[in-house]
């Protein structure tokens, strides 16, 4: 296991190395703004742009620009490390400025995490226990639509109607509320309708995936052997059934989570919640290449680590894997 | 010089009072006299309270240093004292502000002169007094290449020992300071007149070199993130000078200056703390926030034209218009034809429908339709015309004239009053928000001249770095350009964006690429002129004639609406644009 | 004479589904005594299984419809409500099935499963519970006991396995083991253990014991009884050995002459039964064996055979439309090693003629 640990890591590693080398390089040689004219303001006279080139380390071959970030961010290779670069935008350090937008992210991802999970597992395991029951159908359909709605929209119409401000039914402070909100339990109000945003659609993905897991496994071997033993129906369903159903949720779960935790793009913007999602964004479109690379580098780091997790984790829970 | 200028100066108090009167003269009573269109200084305001701005982004960048934008501006101009600045209902003259009087500039336009105030202070942690070697400072660190700034190049770089990129602590021999409070430039060139203009913008704020230094030496530039302040306000920081109150992309957080001694300043200073909190994206659910809240402004966005409309209908007062000194206008590249026939170019303006193009951005209350180039409120607009114009006639039908146009037309050569080419015409526009409507009413109008159009919608940024600034980039048609004033000075207008001598290969501002020799010369001999009448004479002669050319179709003269919640008592500064933070109160 | 321990009378079970009702046990009856073993004999979509399971309960579903009766020690069985099933299950029946890795839980040791069957029906501790487990481990003839009881299902040797899903089974002295199949997915050595290891426990603990499959070879040695079925139905029942010795059902010789045999000459061909097992849905008309009969003739088509005791013989039982003279003297044609073809030639057409 530990030999497997290592192994895992240093590909880790490897795949950050390739995840930061793709990004430079589609940004960097394919920019679609020259970011020194941007940054020169209105009267770029050549030799303001070539200060700024100078300035920016932009006429240097490629090759050294994407090694002197890679040295930058490492701690020892001669200077201090962890430094992701300056904002082109701003000329702020990239790595404060992520680390300061992190916790807003991953408010914003646990409490999602926890509200899904909360409703897609029992509704799952009721729709799987109950198939084919009014119940079933009915909680299987408002799945489909939960899924289907993109969250941009779910996003604008629960603010349309909930919004204190602006809303049909004023409930819940809305856009902008979170970094107003001055306690962690203003902050938490403030992220109660983006919690159900995001969390509608991958609850109802979760219950379906549960549902389809669970319903599959009910017809195992071992699910009989456990009722011939003579077992309650209860904990039939779930010392046996769900316990093997609900395996592969974590690996899903774990991908989820890294994902997000690589920022929300979509719901950070909807709700003006100021997390990596959103400094992602605002990055692409000013083409502030070390805020890109920066919050690139995040995303993949969490999604790389999560995975790594999750498959340590599998060994725990699935003694039949062995590394 | 200096005559003219104590005149011009004696005519605008005048102006300001009459103002004043006429404001007081209204039913609103002690609420200051603020209402719907007009703007100026209220007559009082109630000290204290916390002003909030709503902002969608965060400053070009927080260094006074380095900020080329109008929000940038604004803050500093909050928490600077530049050696000259603007009060809000003035925005033709400027006033002393970090200086004592005004500017002394030598006959030949190779040297100024200028004293400053004594007993300014700096803020905490510096907290001693600015002498002339820190304005000296804070202009040749616009020089450093950790630095960069935009503007120091352009209207600085003609004093004697100044060059872009030089490395952190280059001093520049040619300012002098012979004693505490005295500051001389010597110019290589005779461009004194401009360069005094120069001195209203934030790179002449006083800077402590002894503070700076390391900071400056990093690259780039620390210094944004420990400055310290000489205005009433300044960026909230920790003992050892760290600005906490700027959290780059989130918010800007303004508290007094415990050093600020008002005496030494124009002005009141009336709100106790100032926070900008940024990323308010969705600027509808933003302006409905500031017209139903307290207390609040909008910061960096305009509100939409839908927003406007609503306003207007109901909370009329509310609602501020401020002419900035900025157009905008599409440009017409004189380089590739057809746009190479002057005739057809000005049948294209003639038969224009620009109120249409105005209708995108919120109608008539957003702005006027230019009669000729330079906007309202700076030096040479009454004298290129004003409103009513020099009398060009194909600029004299907003709603375009197609008689008139088809008349030129076939001046130029097309019998059938009408555009025959058949090629494709490559249009590049912005597809963000009301810009691509611009842009699409633009491409219409063009059609039904008969031209055939191909249009390009791209993000603002590659519109300009990719397409429109870029010569090679070979785009004949240029609709979402626009241009605003660097200080109250028609030459920052007329000359960047028209003067052939500044077309350059890359991140060039003359989109129509004019270049018209004798046109150049005069520009640059006006360059020259010392005495502000002069220079606006001669400026309203050169966009007369620019005008003539038709380089472009000009549809705008901006207006900026701002908004305000019901208890702010606002003071819209025309220099910056939007609210003077200085100045605005809350009740 | 004692009343049966299990008695079966007349059990239907039949499925709705898409795509028509599965009769997949059409009228069975059969009765177990204390410490005897039945074979129940089939191709796979006989019924086999699902009878048993239904003696535990284990088909009730919406779609099921179960008639007839079933009594366990005097108790009626099909009418029990889920709570006295459950004590039932594991406890006074246990059953055990055909593969052992897919019919343990992977992720739970061997111990805490035994365990949890113990613990369902005895009111002891967890130690206690453990220590009994570690007990049986050691009676079906696993080594090291304590240790295996901590470790995995797929640690164990597919013999191995089977081994302690039987220690499971009896962990709680059941007074029926149904073995569904058990030596059909081991090797054929670990087979004749398993088998033997049965017929040990067995006499240790008096437990009845009914054994299901395909082979009638693994019940040659063990079965007291044994019942043939086809399509549903039992065609025919009686005594091991006479079933062996003195078989009277066309099937049930297709059966005994697919064993291979040790003593069959080198080279002989098996003679498999030709044909598919029939569709529980659609069985085919009259005797539902008729289409993959040699002997068949005319009116077997349309005429269903009733299960009749045979002359002399209470206890053995044939579903034939042909009559006994006829079929033992087929049994002998066959005996002698004449191939079914010309048997019926010899018997059948001679016969009539």
């Amino acid at each position: 296991m530990a030999a497997y640990i290592v192994r895992r890591l240093l590909w880790v590693i490897f795949l950050l190395f390739v995840v930061t080398l793709v990004t430079f390089t589609v940004f960097t040689v394919l920019p679609a703004a020259d970011p020194a004219v941007l940054r020169a303001g209105r009267q770029p006279s050549p030799e303001l742009v070539a200060s700024i080139r100078e300035q920016f380390g932009l006429d240097d071959p490629y090759i050294v620009q994407f090694l002197r970030y890679i040295g930058d961010i490492l701690p020892f290779l001669g200077g201090d490390g962890f430094n992701f670069g300056y904002s082109y935008q701003s000329n702020q350090e990239v790595l404060p400025q992520i680390l300061d937008r992190l916790p807003a992210t991953m408010f914003l991802t646990v409490g999602a995490v926890v509200l899904w999970l909360s409703i897609g597992i029992p509704i799952g395991m009721i729709s799987a226990v109950k198939t084919g029951s009014w119940l079933d159908r009915l909680t299987m359909g408002l799945a489909l639509i939960a899924i289907s709605a993109p969250v941009y929209f779910l996003g604008l119409v629960a603010l349309f109607l909930f919004d204190d401000s602006i809303g049909r039914f004023p409930l819940l402070p809305g856009s902008g509320a979170y970094q107003d909100a001055e306690n962690v339990l203003g902050k938490a109000e403030a992220l109660i309708m983006p919690w159900c945003v995001l969390a509608a659609a991958f609850a109802a993905i979760y219950a379906r995936f549960l549902r389809g897991n669970l319903i599959d496994t009910m017809q195992e071997d071992y699910i009989r052997t456990a009722r011939a033993k003579g077992l309650s129906e209860r904990r039939v369903i779930f010392r046996h059934g769900v316990r093997s159903a609900i395996t592969p949720i974590v690996t899903l779960l774990g991908l989820d989570i890294g994902i997000l935790l690589g920022g929300a793009i979509l719901t950070e913007t909807v709700f003006n919640i100021q997390g990596i999602g959103r400094f992602a964004y605002e990055a692409i479109v000013r083409f502030d290449l070390p805020v890109i690379q920066g919050t690139v580098l995040f995303g993949a780091f969490f999604i790389v680590i999560m995975s790594l997790l999750v498959d340590i984790l599998y060994a725990f829970i699935d003694p039949r894997v062995r590394y | 010089m200096r005559r003219s200028f104590n005149w011009t100066l004696i005519l605008s108090v005048l102006l300001a009072l009459t103002l004043g009167v006429a404001a007081c003269g209204d039913d609103e009573g002690d609420e200051g006299g603020e209402q719907g269109t007009s703007q100026g200084t209220p007559a009082e305001g109630k000290k204290g309270g916390t002003l909030t701005a709503l902002w969608t982004d965060d400053v070009d960048n927080i260094d006074c240093g380095i900020t080329y934008y109008q929000m940038g501006f604004q803050v500093c101009s909050a928490t600077q004292k530049a050696l000259y600045g603007y009060e809000p209902g003035d925005a033709v003259n400027a006033v002393p502000d970090l200086a004592e009087s005004d500017p002394q500039i030598s006959e030949d336009g190779k040297t100024v002169t200028v004293t400053i105030k004594s007993g300014v202070m700096f803020s905490p942690p510096v907290d001693r007094e600015v002498t002339s070697a820190d304005v000296k400072y804070a202009i040749e660190r616009g020089f450093f290449n950790t630095i960069n700034n935009g503007y120091a190049g352009a209207y600085l770089g003609d004093i004697e020992g100044a060059e872009v990129g030089a490395d952190p602590g280059t001093e520049i021999p040619g300012i002098e300071t012979p004693d505490d409070r005295t500051i001389v430039f010597n110019l290589a060139k005779g461009t004194g007149g401009t360069l005094v203009g120069a001195l209203a913008l934030p790179l002449s704020a006083p800077v402590p070199k002894e503070y700076a230094q390391e900071f400056d030496k990093q690259q780039p530039s620390a210094y944004g993130q420990n400055q310290v302040a000489t205005g009433p306000y300044m960026i909230e920081n920790d003992e050892s000078g760290k600005a906490i109150g700027y959290q780059a992309g989130r918010r800007i957080h303004l508290v007094r200056n415990p050093n600020w001694n008002a005496e030494t300043d124009f002005r009141p200073a009336y709100v106790d703390e100032i926070d900008m909190p940024q990323g308010n994206d969705d600027t509808t659910v933003a302006s409905r926030k500031i017209l139903e809240g307290q207390s609040m402004i909008n910061g960096d966005f305009d509100p939409d034209p839908a927003i406007l409309k609503q306003v207007v209908s109901n909370q009329e007062e509310l609602l501020t218009l401020i002419p900035g000194g900025a157009g905008r206008w599409i440009a017409m590249n004189t380089t590739i034809p057809p746009f190479d026939n002057v005739d057809l170019r000005r049948a294209v303006v003639a038969g224009f429908d620009r109120e249409a193009m105005r209708l995108t951005r919120g109608g008539e209350l957003i702005g006027d339709i230019p009669t000729h180039i330079i906007p309202p409120e700076m030096p040479g607009f009454e004298e290129a015309g004003g409103l009513e114009g020099p009398g060009i006639d194909f600029m004299s039908n907003p709603a375009g004239d197609t008689e008139l146009s088809a008349e030129y037309f076939r001046k130029a050569g097309y019998e059938s009053g009408k555009y025959d080419g058949t090629e494709e015409i490559l249009m590049v526009g912005t597809s963000d928000g009301v810009a691509q409507k611009a842009a699409e009413v633009a491409k219409e109008n063009f059609e039904k001249m008969g031209f055939k159009i191909r249009l390009r919608l791209v993000t603002q940024d590659s519109m300009y770095t990719k397409f429109c600034n870029e010569p090679k980039a070979k785009v004949a048609i240029c609709p979402n350009v626009g241009w605003l004033k660097d200080f109250s000075d028609p030459q920052t207008y007329l000359d960047p964006t028209f003067n052939g001598d500044n077309i350059l290969e890359t991140g060039n501002v003359n989109w129509s690429q004019l270049d018209v020799p004798e046109l150049n010369q005069e520009m640059n001999e006006a360059k020259l002129l010392t005495d502000p009448q002069e220079r606006a004479d001669a400026w309203a002669e050169i966009d007369r004639k620019v005008t003539e050319l038709a380089p472009a179709v000009f549809w705008l003269w901006d207006k900026s609406p701002t908004i305000r919640s019901e208890n702010v008592i606002g003071a819209a500064s025309g220099y910056i644009g939007t609210w003077d933070l200085s100045f605005t109160s809350v009740n | 004479m004692a009343a049966p321990l299990l008695e079966v009378t007349d059990l239907r079970v039949h499925f709705e589904t898409e795509d028509g009702l599965v009769k997949a046990v059409d009228g069975i009856s059969y009765s177990v005594d204390r410490g005897q073993t039945l074979g129940i004999v089939g191709e796979s979509g006989s019924g086999k299984s699902v009878s048993s399971l239904t003696v535990m309960g284990l088909t009730r579903a919406r779609n099921a419809h179960i008639s007839g009766s079933v009594k366990f020690d005097g108790r009626d069985l099909l009418g029990a409500s889920d709570e006295d099933l459950r004590e039932v299950r594991g406890n006074d029946i246990a059953m055990i099935f055909q593969d052992p890795l897919s019919s343990l839980h992977p992720f739970y040791k061997v111990g805490k499963q035994i365990v949890e069957a113990i613990q369902s029906h005895r009111d002891v501790s967890k130690a206690q519970a453990y220590d009994r487990a570690v007990e049986m481990l050691g009676l079906v003839g696993i080594p090291e006991p304590r240790r295996r009881a901590d470790s995995y299902p797929h640690e164990f040797s597919g013999g191995m396995r089977q081994r302690a899903m039987i220690a499971m089974a009896l962990a709680n002295d059941p007074k029926l083991l149904i073995a569904d199949e058990p030596t059909t997915a081991l090797d054929v050595t670990v087979q004749a253990q398993i088998l033997e290891l049965i017929e040990r426990l067995q006499s240790e603990f008096d437990t009845a014991v009914v054994v299901i499959t395909h082979d009638l070879g693994v019940v040659a040695e063990m079965a007291d009884d044994i019942a043939v079925m086809y399509g549903g139905r039992i065609v025919e029942q009686g005594r091991a050995d006479t079933i062996f010795n003195a078989p009277e059902h066309p099937y049930t010789w297709g059966l005994l002459s697919s064993i291979p045999r040790m003593d069959a000459p080198r080279g002989e061909e098996l003679v498999p039964i030709p044909g598919r097992p029939p569709s529980l849905i659609h069985l085919p008309g009259g005797c539902s064996f008729h289409p993959r009969c040699p002997y068949v003739r005319d009116a077997h088509r349309r005429v269903e055979p009733v299960l009749d005791p045979v002359g002399g013989d209470p206890s053995h039982k044939v579903a034939c439309l042909l009559d006994s003279a006829t079929r033992r003297k087929l049994w002998q044609e066959l005996q002698a090693g004449i191939r079914p073809e010309d048997a019926r030639q010899d018997v059948i057409e001679e016969g009539a003629a």
